[in-house]
């Protein structure tokens, strides 16, 4: 479960980034997150990567307080969450493989385990035949289902993805949106940052829209407007 | 599920590490390895400069002149006093009539003039030379001397051994300082190439933070990477730096037989310790200092 109970975030710049917003994501649900540039959206992904912590409010993920949590927390509270990125963000010198075990390698997984687990992985969002390559070898889409399995290699409850078909062309969208989709399906909570309204309305999951820094509509199937 | 790290993952990830990031590993070693090099030929220069100063100092020697009329029991105890006193190397007593013929010796061509001098009537009085170790004692040694009873006279080039004592403090401060400057500069410019080096993966250690890696997991295999170059720097700086010094050696022995050179045999040691030492722990620090700011967030 992801609670913002009144959250405010002003940089020391002065920029009132975050208003007062309220949400509550129950688990097992996928939530489409839109808006503008500068609506706040940016600000509650690193918020809720723990990047940033709120001004005011508080904000609570699964059992963890994060207007609460220690530096040294963090990391295993990073261990709850699976994160995709619109600009991929892989390893360049690892193969696929390496970049999907890495993520389990850096919480302490025992080898045999990830020799098990990262072809299964890989197996889900179809990259099984490409575990020996390297990033520069595949294309947008395929990069970005890497990160996926990544997200996905250590189990996690939320996959937070932040402009996930940003940088790719619309039939792989699709398809990393249908990959997001049936994950969301496994029982994770999926939570998706994105402008891109065609998609949003396609999928007709909850939406909502930040504009200003507050949440101006919130509906369950809603529509991009 | 059993959570396991293992030191051989993090060597082998260094390993790996300093591989794929050749050509910043390379700068990184090439900078430390200069650094140690110069460090160390200065070190070196440094030190064999006071062992020459102190060599030099050691020639000086302090000369005192009994009583004319002393007895023979009178100038062994004088002797004995001399011996006793703080900073008396060694003693080296001279009769009068050793003297005598000393000067007799000395002046073959005007022989004649010393004709008339016997032992009984020899104007010479027995006179002990005194070697002392510590040049910068060497006037409350002259002092002490002089408070002897039965001592006439005490030669001594003061002057001498004061300038050299000065001169070889001077040279130490200033060497020391030297030296100093060129450790923090030698610092700054590893630490700064490592900085480049951690700068160009900073990326790469921000997909480990959002994996949920701990600042120790992230902290590792760079800690490793800074030792490895550290020693392999160490390493290649002290051959050259033993080469070079077998070449200076060999060059002062037949050119500057008046320098004295510490051979590199009793020093090999202690240089390749520090340079161990220094390369490690500037790799170490240069990692920590590099990261930290990457592993804040």
């Amino acid at each position: 479960m992801i609670e913002f109970k009144n959250v405010k975030k002003t940089y020391p710049n002065g920029t009132h980034a975050l208003n007062g917003v309220n949400l509550r994501v129950e688990d097992g649900e996928f939530v489409f997150v839109v808006g503008h540039s500068g609506a706040g959206k940016s600000t509650m992904m690193k918020l809720l990567l723990r990047e940033e912590t709120p001004s005011t409010g508080r904000l609570i993920v699964d059992n963890y307080d994060l207007t609460k949590l220690s530096r040294f927390r963090v990391p295993y509270y990073r261990r709850e969450l699976g994160v995709v990125f619109q600009d991929f963000r892989l390893f360049p010198n690892k193969t696929v493989f390496e970049n999907v075990a890495f993520a389990m390698r850096a919480v302490g997984t025992p080898g045999r385990m990830i020799r098990r687990r990262v072809p299964a992985i890989l197996n889900t969002v179809n990259l099984a035949d490409k575990q020996k390559c390297f990033p520069r070898e595949l294309s947008g889409g395929e990069q970005q289902r890497v990160a996926l399995a990544r997200a996905l290699a250590n189990n996690p409850k939320i996959i937070l993805a932040d402009e996930p078909t940003g940088n790719i062309d619309p039939q792989m969208s699709l398809e990393i949106m249908n990959l997001l989709v049936k994950i969301n399906r496994l029982g994770k909570t999926v939570i998706v940052v994105t402008h891109e309204k065609n998609l949003v309305d396609y999928y007709k999951q909850r939406v909502v829209v930040l504009k200003d820094g507050v949440i101006s509509e919130d509906r369950v199937g809603g529509m991009f407007e | 599920m059993r959570r396991s790290y293992s030191l051989t993952y993090f060597i082998g990830q260094s390993f790996k590490n300093i591989w794929r990031n050749g050509v910043m590993s390379f700068a990184s070693m090439a900078v430390l390895m200069s650094c140690l090099v110069v460090l160390g030929g200065f070190a070196m220069l440094v030190y064999n400069i006071n062992i020459n100063l102190e060599e030099f100092g050691l020639l000086n020697e302090i000369v005192v002149f009994v009583d004319h009329d002393a007895t023979e029991e009178e100038i062994l105890a004088i002797e004995t006093k001399i011996r006793s006193l703080d900073n008396v190397a060694a003693v080296t007593r001279t009769t009068k009539a050793q003297a005598l013929e000393d000067m007799k010796n000395q002046s073959e061509d005007y022989k004649h003039l010393y004709e008339d001098i016997t032992e009984e009537n020899n104007p010479l009085s027995d006179s002990f030379t005194i070697t002392y170790e510590d040049n910068d004692k060497v006037v409350t040694l002259a002092y002490l001397l002089g408070q002897i009873d039965g001592i006439r006279k005490v030669n001594n080039r003061l002057d001498l051994a004061v300038t050299i004592s000065d001169f070889k403090n001077g040279v130490l401060v200033v060497f020391s300082w030297f030296l100093i400057i060129l450790v923090i500069v030698s610092l700054f410019v590893i630490i700064n190439t490592i900085k480049l080096s951690v700068f160009s993966r900073r990326n790469e250690i921000s997909i480990m933070r959002y994996v949920g890696a701990t600042g120790w997991f992230i902290t590792l295999p760079f800690l490793f990477e800074g030792i490895i170059i550290g020693l392999v720097a160490s390493g290649f700086a002290y051959l050259i730096e033993m080469y070079f010094y077998h070449y200076v050696e060999i060059m002062v022995m037949s050119d500057l037989q008046m320098i004295t050179i510490v051979a590199f045999e009793t020093v090999q040691m202690p240089l390749l310790w520090a340079f161990l030492a220094i390369g490690v722990l500037t790799g170490i620090i240069g990692s920590s200092i590099s990261l930290g700011k990457y592993l804040r967030v």
